[in-house]
């Protein structure tokens, strides 16, 4: 069974002109991995679900407040006792934790959102390719294993160019 | 300061090389170190053990002054913890080139220094293991704690920034430990590659990174200003003459920020001399940080000069009494210590020539951090001792073992840290390689156009 293409590339502009020969050729799915983020060199096709991070830490964040408010509600109800003549339910005190809570629940949101939407990013790259990674290897995978032979030589090419190893 | 390295960037892995020098065999100086520090914990330990044994006795602690030396060591702790994530998110959005040479470092010394903190308060409190009491939990006492009191919303601020901290250093250290796993051998192979929690560097996931990492910035600077202003609520929201005044949020903020600017020097130096990393840490964010550290102290001696102001002017006895004993009583010599460290040392930064002088700027950051511990005694102590009631006045002096328990403090945060640069890098690799890659990037980018 035919592979993807993987191209190693021993620096970002020689990663970057294979990114650009590629376009030349139609492709603009090509992925990337490298030890750092690659200024201009995301990929068009791919899915971003970048966007969605915000959202999950504001939900993050209205849980924290939620569970701040009926902790503080519950526990001072539970203990009944007025202190420093405030009333039990006291929303200016409360203020602080639920502030706290707030941040900490939309911090934690945020983490676990990235980690979960990483390992689904990630599937895009196979193990190898993404073993190759360091921080002198930029690698370029190009998913042509369904392309037919004489395309699939073009962007062989393509990567060729510049690169230090093409695989597959 | 020699910075030979510094004009020719150094590239790929040579980079890695040098970043990563901190993880090399510890040497023979980290091992004494290591060494000196782990004593200083073992005898801390030993003096909290004498405190749990014969009790709270053993301390100084006595009416009226019931907050001493550990109380002291927690609020400076907890404002050395304030500054490094501070910083580091904040130079995170300036771009600043300063943010690869030390967020790291100002990162973990945050996390570091507020664990450190944290065993003050639970040491005070005598009967440490029930310290538990503090935390909302239905029990068979039918107790919970008070949510109207500060020193609940301490416990709340102090857990929620010591989380989001360490989520905010773990996440920036990802990129890094995902690319340790791949290169280093033996028993550190597996540890990393499961602390990477399998990323790999792809586009997909920088891009991820590249939008979670500033929400979380966003999160964490809030969060930062919050909890020392609630550790300054602590004194605050009494009604105790010198503590009870609207400055002390912005007081503490000041005061934080200025005393974790100290120690990142004091740190940073050390990682530079220690691991040769003189291309990344360079004079210039020296020079850097001691126009921070003037500007800070500017503002702390503003904030002094404030306070005397507003207990004379206010015309309050027991203020006045508070101020007066704080620069003529028997804590005089402190106070007077305290201007001379905070307000007048760190004046020499004016010059350019101290400035670029790496000696002088440590001996500066050592007595800034001598400073603020000692600020935080007088204003501590110095209202408790002089209250409302003169019939109640004392004076207090820290016993052997309350200072030993401060001095293990200190050995445990330098413990700490010695584990944590020999374990994980302590400069990014990812964002130092970034910075490289820009350039190539803007060149294609150029062609293009």
């Amino acid at each position: 069974m035919r592979e993807d293409l993987v191209a190693i590339y021993a620096d970002p502009r020689a990663a970057l002109r294979a990114l650009d020969a590629l376009h030349g050729e139609d492709v603009t799915t090509a992925q990337i991995a490298s030890s750092a983020p690659l200024p201009g060199a995301h990929a068009e096709g791919s899915h971003d679900r970048s966007s969605t991070l915000g959202w999950i830490a504001l939900c993050g964040a209205l849980t924290g407040l939620g569970c701040a408010m009926a902790l503080q509600v519950a526990t001072s109800d539970s203990l009944g006792l007025l202190v420093g003549a405030k009333p039990i339910v006291s929303w200016t005190a409360f203020g602080v934790v639920m502030f706290e809570l707030t941040m900490l629940f939309a911090g934690a949101a945020n983490f676990i959102a990235l980690i979960v939407l990483c390992a689904v990013a990630r599937r895009q790259v196979s193990r190898r390719a993404r073993d190759e990674v360091s921080s002198e290897r930029i690698v370029v995978v190009v998913r042509a294993r369904h392309f037919a032979e004489r395309r699939r030589a073009a962007i062989r090419e393509c990567l060729e160019g510049t690169a230090a190893e093409v695989q597959g | 300061m020699n910075d030979t390295n510094a004009s020719s960037a150094p590239r790929g892995s040579a980079i890695e090389r040098d970043t990563l020098a901190t993880l090399s065999r510890p040497s023979r100086t980290y091992w004494i170190l290591l060494g000196i520090s782990v004593a200083l914990v073992a005898i801390g330990g030993v003096a909290w053990t004498l405190a749990l044994r014969r009790g709270l006795g053993v301390l100084g602690l006595d009416e009226p002054v019931m907050w001493g030396a550990l109380i002291t060591t927690f609020v400076f702790f907890i404002g050395v913890s304030h500054s490094g994530t501070l910083v580091s998110a904040i130079l995170y959005f300036t771009r600043s080139p300063l943010r690869s040479a030390i967020g790291r470092s100002a990162e973990a010394m945050t996390v570091i220094t507020i664990l450190t903190a944290g065993l003050y308060p639970i040491i005070h409190i005598g009967r440490s293991w029930l310290f538990f009491f503090v935390l909302p939990y239905p029990s068979d006492r039918q107790l919970w704690p008070n949510f109207r009191s500060p020193l609940t919303w301490d416990v709340f601020a102090i857990s929620s920034y010591v989380l989001v901290s360490g989520l905010f250093l773990y996440m920036g250290m990802l990129p890094d430990l995902a690319l340790l796993g791949r290169q280093v051998r033996g028993w550190r192979r597996p540890l990393y590659r499961f602390l990477s929690l399998g990323f790999a560097g792809t586009d997909g996931e920088w891009r991820l990174f590249e939008t979670a990492y500033p929400i979380f910035a966003a999160i964490v600077i809030p969060l930062a200003v919050s909890v020392h202003s609630v550790v300054s609520w602590d004194f605050a929201m009494t009604l105790m003459p010198g503590w009870h005044s609207a400055i002390f949020a912005p007081y503490f903020v000041a005061g934080a920020i200025f005393s974790g600017i100290a120690m990142a020097i004091l740190l940073l130096s050390a990682l530079r001399r220690g691991y040769r990393l003189h291309s990344y840490i360079k004079a210039e964010h020296f020079e850097l940080l001691s126009k921070l550290l003037l500007a800070m102290s500017l503002v702390m001696t503003f904030v002094y000069a404030t306070e005397f102001f507003m207990a004379f002017f206010r015309g309050s006895e027991a203020e006045m009494e508070v101020f007066r004993s704080r620069a003529a009583g028997p804590y005089a010599p402190m106070f007077w210590l305290v201007v001379a460290c905070n307000s007048v040392a760190p004046l020499a930064c004016f010059w350019s020539r101290v400035r670029r002088s790496l000696p002088a700027l440590i001996a500066i950051a050592v007595l800034v951090t001598v400073g603020m511990w000692f600020e935080r005694f007088v204003f501590i102590v110095t209202t408790l001792a002089r209250n409302f009631d003169p019939q109640n006045w004392g004076t207090y002096r820290p016993t052997v073992p309350e200072l030993l328990i401060c001095l293990g403090g200190f050995g445990w945060f330098a413990m700490l840290f010695l584990i944590f640069v020999k374990v994980f890098p302590s400069m990014s690799v990812a964002e130092t390689l970034q910075a490289e890659y820009a350039a190539p990037a803007a060149e294609v980018e150029a062609s293009h156009a």
